[in-house]
């Protein structure tokens, strides 16, 4: 079962995809802000890690940023769900490392294939490296 | 008793007309500065109960409604079965539970449901959609559309645009065209967002202005909206004699690129309204018009400033490369210092062979301060 670390300032988007992902399966973490988030990922190790962009205290770009310079963390598929939309924020989310970004109103059934096919990725990445090793 | 306070009342009323003329008047300042306080003390109590037993009702709600929208619309075991949307059913006794009959709850019920649309599109946005049908709550918006109270009607059309349930014509035709400037924004928001076939019909009744925010909330719905039906805007430039409509059609003309509507664009030319030409010039020169130049050349100098600072403009986005010698002249001759800039930033914009000789040559020959106009212009950091 794999760890997702939700990260959403607004409380009802933050519940729905807690319960959603929670049906298919999933073990979700919830953060309120950056603040927090950071807690949480020093205090817990996530597969994936499903952030919003706007948040008080750090913002989501500096979530991706903090996973892809910390080498322990560097493996964490991210996904970025934002309202933001224009191309700027975009490609900065995936020049710091985003692995997939969604714009909202998002479609619960693409999150979690997107996060399926992450995991997936992450998979067999990993068995790879083992077979190389 | 009655008799002993009027009594009272009327020996403290006799004592005071004894009193000297400055003291009778600082007692009443006093007796209406006391009186002023009290009302509006009582006011902000009032204003704070109530906003206190709206958090209580709130927090006591807020947690029902999130779980029923979870269970019966997130958690849907139906939801991912290639089931249409119209055939999943609620659990009616969860959906017409008692509590969901009151108004309070209905609008709260109303707002969370808009708030989880906001988030959620696909099945999960259409479910949302079947839920506030099922419950009626579309019901209560019609009805706060037949209020008197122009923030009622605005929440009502939100309320339904939001989650896209069509307005009859006659019901929000006439609100595009109110006379309360937000109602008229929003009706017009929501007319574009609803409607299918036709999205731009209330241009055609629109006396009202649209102002200018208003134009841009609007344009951010029109490039937005999918699916929106674009009409040719030529339509409203030619017969509307609403000027904020004209300038807006302009604008929408030059960004979806209508190149059949420069004949109409070029017909403003000749309008007695120095601003429609200033807009319709900036239009045709978006639209990148090679048929207007001699035109816009030949009415020059007959315009004010304004417009002759679009018709350079205009020459520099058509580049066509006939008008480079007019800009030239412009830019040497002219005495006024925007029409210089403008006219140098046209020719550089050519950025063709022969637009690069001239401006060589014009750094050599001109004075100073127009050597400085070019350097300035040929910044690249600068936009045009």
């Amino acid at each position: 079962m794999a760890n997702i670390l939700v990260i959403e300032d607004d409380d009802i988007m933050l519940k729905a995809i807690r319960n959603i992902l929670g049906k298919d399966g999933y073990n979700v973490i919830t953060a309120k802000d950056g603040k927090e988030a950071f807690e949480k990922l020093e205090q817990g190790e996530y597969d994936v890690v499903v952030t919003d962009l706007m948040m008080p205290y750090a913002n989501g770009l500096e979530v991706v940023s903090r996973l892809r310079s910390d080498e322990t963390k560097r493996s964490v598929g991210i996904i970025v769900i934002s309202s933001v939309g224009n191309e700027e924020t975009i490609t900065e989310a995936f020049r710091l490392g985003a692995d997939d970004y969604l714009k909202k109103p998002i479609m619960a059934g693409e999150l979690l294939i997107r996060i399926r096919k992450l995991l997936a990725n992450k998979n067999s990445k990993s068995q790879l490296i083992t077979k190389k090793k | 008793m009655w008799k002993d306070l009027a009594d009272l009342l009327f020996q403290a009323y006799e004592q005071f007309s004894l009193l000297p003329l400055f003291i009778e008047i600082a007692l009443a300042f006093i007796f209406i500065a006391i009186l002023s306080t009290l009302i509006a003390y009582s006011a902000i109590l009032i204003k704070r109960y109530r906003g206190y037993v709206y958090d209580k009702r709130y927090a006591y709600i807020s947690p029902k409604i999130e779980d029923l929208i979870t269970e019966q619309v997130l958690l849907n075991p139906n939801l991912g079965k290639d089931l249409p949307v119209d055939d999943i059913e609620f659990d009616q006794e969860a959906i017409n539970n008692r509590i969901y009959r009151k108004p309070f709850v209905r609008q709260m019920m109303i707002d969370t449901l808009i708030q989880y649309r906001k988030n959620f599109r696909g099945e999960v946005g259409e479910l949302l959609r079947k839920m506030y049908i099922d419950m009626g709550l579309e019901k209560d918006s019609f009805a706060k559309m037949k209020t008197f109270r122009w923030e009622r009607k605005i929440k009502a059309v939100v309320e339904l645009t939001q989650m896209d349930i069509s307005i009859s014509d006659v019901t929000i035709l006439p609100l595009t065209n109110s006379g309360n400037a937000s109602l008229r924004a929003a009706a017009r928001n929501a007319y574009i967002q609803l409607s299918k076939n036709e999205p731009f019909k209330f241009f055609d009744i629109a006396t009202e202005p649209l102002l200018p925010w208003d134009q841009l909330e609007m344009f951010k719905i029109i490039t937005t909206t999918k699916d929106i039906a674009i009409p040719n805007f030529s339509r409203w430039v030619s017969y509307s004699t609403n000027k904020s409509i004209v300038s807006f059609c302009l604008k929408l003309i030059a960004h979806y690129d209508q190149q059949s509507a420069i004949p109409a664009v070029m017909d403003l030319l000749a309008n007695k309204d120095h601003y429609y030409r200033a807009d319709a010039i900036n239009c045709l020169g978006k639209l990148s018009a090679e048929v207007s130049e001699e035109k816009l050349v030949k009415i020059y100098n007959n315009q004010p400033l304004n417009c002759q600072i679009e018709i350079l403009k205009a020459l520099g986005r058509i580049a066509s490369g006939k008008q480079l010698e007019f800009l030239k002249s412009e830019f040497l001759y002219s005495s006024n210092f925007d029409l210089r800039m403008n006219a140098a930033r046209s020719i550089i914009k050519h950025n063709t062979q022969h637009s690069r000789v001239m401006v060589e040559e014009l750094m050599e020959m001109t004075h100073e301060e127009n050597q400085l106009i070019i350097k300035h212009c040929l910044n690249p950091l600068i936009k045009y």
